[in-house]
């Protein structure tokens, strides 16, 4: 039983940073742009092609570390030609253009890469176990938990101490004050919007590796993506990031006890979070905004 | 070279015509204050310059350049600054981080200087934003403002909220600002500070420009003073 408990707890865990590195991204460009972004998943999604395409090239470091920047500059291409045309509308017209790229994305990587899923190969040695006793703690487990861990601590430092962070956090609160002040919004806008497709193209090229890789791959992970940031709390970095380790734990612990809530028990905790505390748990303090 | 000329500027809240053919003009140097009753457009003129209410019509020049169409952040690369009214400090950055939002534009104010001229605010640089008191919120805000090192400086109402004596401060800094090079358009209620400091006046109402003169001529007419001066307590008003 304590062997089930801790590959649940590990389960979930894990998802949940996939869920955290996801929301946090989507929460940068809500934060500063007002966009819901559901075309965060397909930018998953092709992250993580683009790493199993290159990989017979550069292998699966230099995958790592290119697929996530390419990912991110097409991100750049996206809100510089698409996105940028509609800031200052209502918002349904930004939800309904990343609703329509995020159908275009899916199908473009079926066209390209075929409707199956392809074998996504990771190296070797991080795929066996690290301990006969505890047969489900793998290597590339406890390496994707280092890797989100870096890559979330890498984006608190930018954030928290770097003049490019600073005025990320300025500008969702008050962008027309960070504007006079000399700053290129636009250019901090795509910025930022690059900065979070940078976070979702990493998630994917991670995620592929445990959860198999098919055009279809941020569909799982999007819809808990925006619970995380509702629980956390709308416009809290931290919030989001607790938000979406804590839903992962909940539905990798519900697996155990009662597996067939594990899909319903994150709507669950938004809707208790929701009734009792409806700014989110770090709604209004603790905020890194 | 003029520092900032504005000509029959047309602006509109919506379908509401704030501002009527409104001109003016700052040269190199100056202070300029900009007068009027809540409401009678001081806040639009300044946010029409700097590109946060564009005109409907209307040009606007700063150091020679037609600025009227720019986004704001072009306007102020220029070597613009604007003190907002009510400050708008980022209540979650600290001090520090506040005064580190602003583009790196060379001159000669820097963190060290800004710290200089408000001790205070070193004081408080850790703090974030929201713990400051109105009167050192005024200086980051004007702080923050100098980091740009502009060579136009407009405040809108600095005085706002503030008591006396730290009104009294407030104004001695935005006089020095003559000494620094950096030309000046205040616009304020409280007009017996403003005439003080000020070269030129302009008098605004409904949003037409109704008096523009030398300010010591402006402070010698005690009773037109007294007319913009005494209009604070029961002005009220919707757009300023």
């Amino acid at each position: 039983m304590t062997q089930v408990i801790l590959f649940n707890l590990l389960n979930g865990l894990i998802v949940g940073a996939f869920y955290a590195l996801m929301a946090l991204g989507l929460s940068l460009i809500l934060n500063l742009s007002g966009v819901i972004n559901f075309a965060h998943g397909g930018f998953l999604a092709l992250g993580a092609y683009l790493a199993y395409s290159l990989m017979p090239t550069i292998g699966f470091w230099g995958a790592l570390l290119l697929a996530p920047i390419l990912t991110a500059f097409l991100g750049l291409a996206v809100e510089r030609l698409l996105i940028r045309r509609l800031y200052g509308r209502d918002p349904l017209y930004s939800l309904l253009l990343t609703f329509g790229l995020a159908f275009i994305f899916q199908d473009g990587l079926r066209y390209v890469w075929g409707a199956q899923s392809v074998p996504y190969q990771i190296p070797g040695w991080l795929a066996s176990p690290l301990s006969m006793d505890y047969f489900f703690l793998t290597g590339y487990r406890v390496f994707m938990m280092i890797v989100v861990a870096l890559a979330v601590a890498g984006l608190f430092l930018v954030l928290g101490y770097t003049r490019l962070g600073m005025r990320i956090r300025a500008g969702t609160l008050d962008l027309d004050t960070v504007s006079v002040l000399g700053v290129n919004v636009r250019v901090l806008r795509n910025l930022n919007f690059g900065l979070g497709i940078y976070l979702a193209g990493l998630a994917g090229v991670l995620a592929a590796g445990m959860l198999g890789l098919s055009p279809t791959i941020g569909d799982q992970l999007i819809m808990p993506s925006f619970v995380a940031i509702i629980v956390g709390g709308l416009g809290s970095l931290p919030g989001t990031l607790v938000g979406g380790l804590l839903i992962g734990v909940a539905a990798g612990m519900t697996t155990v006890f009662f597996p067939t809530a594990t899909e319903a028990v994150i709507y669950v905790m938004m809707a208790l979070v929701l009734i009792v505390k409806p700014s989110g748990l770090f709604g209004d303090e603790g905020r890194l905004r | 070279m003029t520092t900032l000329k504005v000509e029959g500027l047309n602006t509109f809240y919506g379908k509401s015509h704030i501002l009527h053919d409104v001109g003016l003009e700052v040269r190199e140097g100056e202070i300029v204050a900009l007068l009027g009753r809540n409401g009678a457009g001081k806040t639009t003129t300044l946010r029409s310059i700097v590109g946060l209410t564009p005109a409907r019509s209307g040009s606007v020049h700063i150091f020679d350049t037609a600025t009227t169409d720019f986004p704001s952040y072009r306007i102020a690369a220029l070597g613009v600054g604007y003190v907002p009214e009510g400050r708008r400090v980022f209540p979650n950055l600290t001090v520090e981080e506040n005064l580190l939002v602003p583009l790196e534009r060379p001159g000669p104010w820097t963190l060290k200087r800004v710290y200089e001229l408000f001790p205070r605010l070193a004081e408080r640089k850790s703090n974030k934003g929201q713990q400051l008191s109105g009167g050192e919120q005024e200086m980051l805000a004007i702080g923050r403002a100098l980091l740009l090192n502009p060579k136009l400086l407009l405040l809108d109402e600095p005085s706002q909220g503030l008591a006396p004596l730290i009104v009294r401060s407030v104004f001695e800094v935005v006089a020095s600002m003559r000494a620094e090079g950096i030309s000046v358009l205040l616009v304020e209620q409280n007009v017996r500070a403003a005439v003080e400091i000020a070269d030129r006046v302009y008098v605004l109402d409904n949003g037409r420009v109704v008096h523009e003169g030398a300010a010591a001529a402006f402070a010698a007419d005690e009773e037109r003073v007294r007319e913009l001066a005494g209009a604070k307590a029961d002005a009220f008003d919707e757009f300023d």
